[in-house]
């Protein structure tokens, strides 16, 4: 999933990575290839294409997540492709901000494992040392360090005003690349003398991104209306302004409007159209959510469900590797499809 | 017919020396805990897939090596889902995962170290859940694995190359398509030498039409390698206090030798053992890693496992000894073979715990590959050898409970006896319970903040965390040196506290003004060759009483 950068989409990524060049500002860009960046533009563009594939696989992830709510994660609501098209407040730009730092610093950090910056950051300043040195001492940090400076670098910047909304999307960027981090598993490996534990080494090892997928979706379901006061987020439902909002919460200034209705200025589609499915009951894989989407998006929104039969065509009978799928037959078969629809 | 330094040994100078030792061992502490980094790095490497191009290369090609990065890197794909895969038709066989380490920081080209002294490596796989492609039970993968190195600009040279077979430990809750599987870390290689700057590693994970190897193993998407070595720092650190404490026990041990020389008599059992812990913790300290910077020497991580091994065993040896001739009773020892039933559980268990390592470590040598937990037999055997060394640890344990009850409980019986000595000379024979109580304790002391610092380093190293919160103190570093800084102050003062005293051999010298000086006098002056101990001849007496 994050690790498309190269492939069938490689030209839709490469006009994405433009965008994003155009989209921050010049001195920005400046001061940004003074302190990470080698001198010349083709190290810039290695971290954009990883940028951009690591936005759109935060895209993915939140698709994923929301493919049986009532919104969908349409593209033109993420801020890398919609840029200063219109703004939004509510919980659902919320989520798309902190997927798409997630993605972001996850395949930064993915990418940087492989080898493929040449400036991965060595950080691990503890006793005041840095690079070479440092390395022969004591190691260098997590590249999960270098891959949270660069999405914060990156994604942050596309935030250029000051108002409640920049402060908004700038914390929940922030909670993003926290989910990564809290969802890093620990690994450890015992290693003493004739295989015991008397020493054991452990480090931190990037998730599934599903399983920050799983964590956002969490927090945003638990997300917090706020108000910006004096460049300070609050919660919004406690009026004495004590309670401060944890840095992992997800926050938003304006509810969701009725995703229902298509409302474009409200940045909602409707939901005419859209797939449920109905699985049967005795079917494991589905869960209670999915089995009430027909329900949630068209029954509950006044439309019907429309039951239509599809013929798709698959690969089948194909014979496995590991890696690739050798000698596929092309199969045609009859599945049930389920939409909604104006009564 | 004298006593040991302890027994003669002033109060003053007790506590003097209990606080300098003290001071020296918050100094090891410190040592590790501020000066040196964390003892181990890890460098998470993620595989490059590396395409072959060469479908049908023949056997010759088999052998080539593939690198990601510098001159004649390979050509590579990100995902399996590239279209020239597709399109060149390029089939499992053509897929090498290659792994070129350490990978460039901050603009930087790194390079790996001697100091690093040794390399274990584990791997991760990331494995995709297709429903028409799905991992079967007790998948296994079966890798064709090799490590190659080069110093400089050279070519690569070849390491190690085998065959291994690995089990897919995976797991998948809801089986839900393209979610991954849970797999669990398998151990990879491991390198008794760190001796080349730049490493690389292929592994090519074949299939054939006619053989089942590889087939079901569910769609490989990524390998992940975790390669932990010692931290340049630490090792330096580490050198550097071996090498200032090995003269210092040398000298001590000397000084303890020729004390027992100067002796009319032959040295006891005690006395013997005693030195040979000194003899077996200067060879521990024995600062021979330095080589390591030099020569390529493999199996240094195995001599320092086996010369550790020794130590321990003597230090064990030695307990039994020491409370077996402090037992108070009128049973004569001070033979080794007294003391057959204890030590056969010492050397059982060792010999155990030497042959597993010799199976481990000892193999890796000829295969770094190779680890005796990937096989079942394997995993039977190791665990078996593993029991056995258990158990006799725990009939170890229990032989030492029982002869430290038995000492409490004489001591006890004869203490109530010495309120029909004289008052001096009851004082003295209090301050001999109590100072050798007090080594007991020293001795419990050390087992305890042993265990204690065990566990706090073990508790630190599984905590979060996060570049500098919180954290000032190494405590896996501190733990490391601050338990090998105390088996060298407790060898220490055991020799400098138990060797005989020169109190009645030399009337001179200026402890002689000490308080003490008449009670030395008072001591029974029994003929015999075999009492060494004043406290053996106060068993005596007090039977007698």
């Amino acid at each position: 999933m994050w690790t498309k950068t190269k492939s069938a989409t490689q030209g839709h990524y490469f006009n994405v990575a433009v965008v994003f060049l155009l989209i921050i500002p010049v001195d920005v860009l400046a001061w940004s290839l003074n302190n990470f960046l080698m001198t010349g533009p083709k190290a810039y563009l290695t971290y954009a294409d990883s940028v951009a594939s690591g936005a759109l696989m935060g895209v993915e992830e939140c698709k994923e997540q929301f493919k049986w709510d009532r919104w969908n994660c349409p593209e033109n609501t993420i801020p890398f492709f919609s840029h200063g098209s219109f703004k939004k407040a509510d919980k659902e730009t919320s989520f798309v901000h902190a997927i798409s730092a997630a993605g972001v610093m996850y395949t930064l950090t993915r990418n940087c494992s492989m080898g493929h910056f040449e400036n991965c950051g060595c950080d691990n300043s503890k006793k005041g040392l840095q690079g070479g040195p440092n390395w022969k001492w004591g190691g260098c940090s997590d590249n999960v360090n270098f891959g949270e400076r660069i999405s914060k670098l990156f994604v942050d910047s596309l935030e250029t005003g000051k108002d409640a909304l920049a402060i908004m999307n700038i914390h929940n960027n922030d909670a993003g690349r926290r989910a990564v981090r809290k969802t890093l598993k620990l690994t450890c490996k015992c290693h003493g003398v004739s295989g015991s534990c008397t020493t054991k080494t452990c480090w931190h090892q990037l998730p599934d991104f599903r399983d920050v997928g799983n964590w956002l979706k969490k927090k945003y379901q638990r997300a917090i209306r706020v108000d910006s006061i004096n460049g300070e987020l609050r919660n919004a439902r406690r009026n004495q302004g004590l309670m401060s909002v944890s840095k992992n919460d997800l926050v938003y200034l304006e509810h969701s409007p009725n995703y229902c209705k298509a409302n474009l200025t409200a940045g909602s589609f409707g939901t005419v159209g859209r797939e449920c499915i109905k699985p049967r009951k005795k079917d494991k894989g589905s869960t209670r959510w999915e089995r009430k989407s027909c329900r949630r998006l068209c029954t509950s929104c006044g439309l019907k469900v429309r039951k239509r039969y599809v013929e798709v065509t698959s690969s089948c009978n194909c014979k496995f590797q590991w890696c690739c799928s050798v000698k596929c037959e092309t199969c045609r078969q009859k599945v049930v499809k389920f939409t909604c629809a104006l009564r | 017919m004298a006593g040991v330094v302890l027994e003669t040994l002033s109060w003053k100078k007790l506590i003097a020396l209990s606080i300098v030792l003290l001071i020296c061992q918050i100094g090891f502490f410190l040592i590790g805990g501020k000066i040196a980094p964390s003892p181990h790095h890890v460098q998470q490497l993620l595989a490059t897939k590396c395409i072959d191009e060469h479908k049908h290369g023949g056997h010759n090609h088999k052998h080539k090596l593939f690198w990601p990065r510098g001159a004649g890197s390979c050509t590579s794909v990100s995902t399996f889902e590239d279209q020239k895969i597709e399109e060149d038709e390029i089939g499992a066989n053509q897929i090498v995962f290659a792994f070129q380490f350490p990978i460039p920081r901050e603009g930087k080209e790194l390079k790996m170290n001697k100091w690093f002294q040794y390399m274990i490596a584990v791997l991760g796989f990331e494995i995709k859940y297709k429903e028409n492609n799905p991992m079967v039970e007790n998948a296994v993968i079966d890798m064709d694995s090799r490590i190659a190195a080069r110093s400089g600009n050279s070519d690569w040279i070849e390491i190690a190359r085998s065959n291994e077979q690995r089990k897919l430990d995976c797991h998948l809750g809801e089986k839900k398509e393209n979610d991954y599987y849970d797999c669990n870390m398998t151990a990879f290689f491991e390198l008794g030498s760190v001796y080349y700057e730049d490493y690389l590693v292929n592994i090519r994970i074949p299939v054939h039409n006619n053989s089942a190897k590889n087939w079901g193993i569910g769609k490989v998407e990524d390998i992940w390698m975790h390669v932990i070595h010692q931290t340049g720092g630490f090792t330096q650190v580490w050198f550097i206090m071996k090498t200032c404490v090995f003269p210092v026990v040398l000298g001590i041990m000397i000084w303890y030798w020729r004390r027992i020389q100067q002796l009319p008599r032959l040295p006891n059992l005690l006395e013997k053992i005693l030195f040979t812990l000194g003899l077996a913790l200067t060879f521990l300290n024995l600062p021979i890693e330095w080589l390591t910077l030099a020569f390529n020497i493999p199996f240094m991580s195995l001599l320092s496992d086996i010369r550790q091994g020794i130590f321990y065993s003597v230090l064990m040896a030695f307990w039994i000894i020491f409370l077996g001739e402090h037992m108070l009773d009128d049973y004569e020892r001070n033979r080794l073979v007294m003391y057959w039933k204890h030590l056969s559980a010492v050397i059982l268990g060792c010999i155990c715990l030497f042959i597993f390592e010799l199976c481990e470590k000892g193999v890796q040598l000829a295969n770094p590959f190779y680890s005796i937990w990937v096989t079942d037999t394997g995993t039977k055997l190791g665990l078996a050898f593993i029991c056995l060394a258990g158990i006799a640890a725990c009939v170890y344990f229990l032989f030492m409970l029982y002869m430290l009850v038995m000492v409490f409980i004489n001591m006890r019986r004869k203490s109530t006896s010495l309120l029909h000595f004289s008052s001096s000379r009851r004082k003295y024979y209090q301050g001999l319970i109590f100072r050798f109580r007090f080594l007991l304790l020293v001795t419990v002391f050390c087992a305890a903040l042993t265990v204690i610092f065990f566990i706090i380093s073990q508790i630190s190293e599984a905590q979060w965390k996060w570049g500098d919160e919180g954290v000032s103190l190494e405590y896996t570093s501190a733990f490391f040196t601050g338990v090998y800084g105390m088996w060298n102050v407790y060898v220490f003062s055991l020799m400098v506290l138990y060797a005989p005293s020169h109190k009645v051999i030399t009337s001179a010298g200026g402890e002689d003004e000490d308080e003490d000086e008449d009670v030395i006098h008072l001591t029974p002056l029994t003929s015999e060759a075999s009492t060494s101990s004043a406290l053996a001849s106060l068993a005596r007496k007090a039977t007698v009483d």
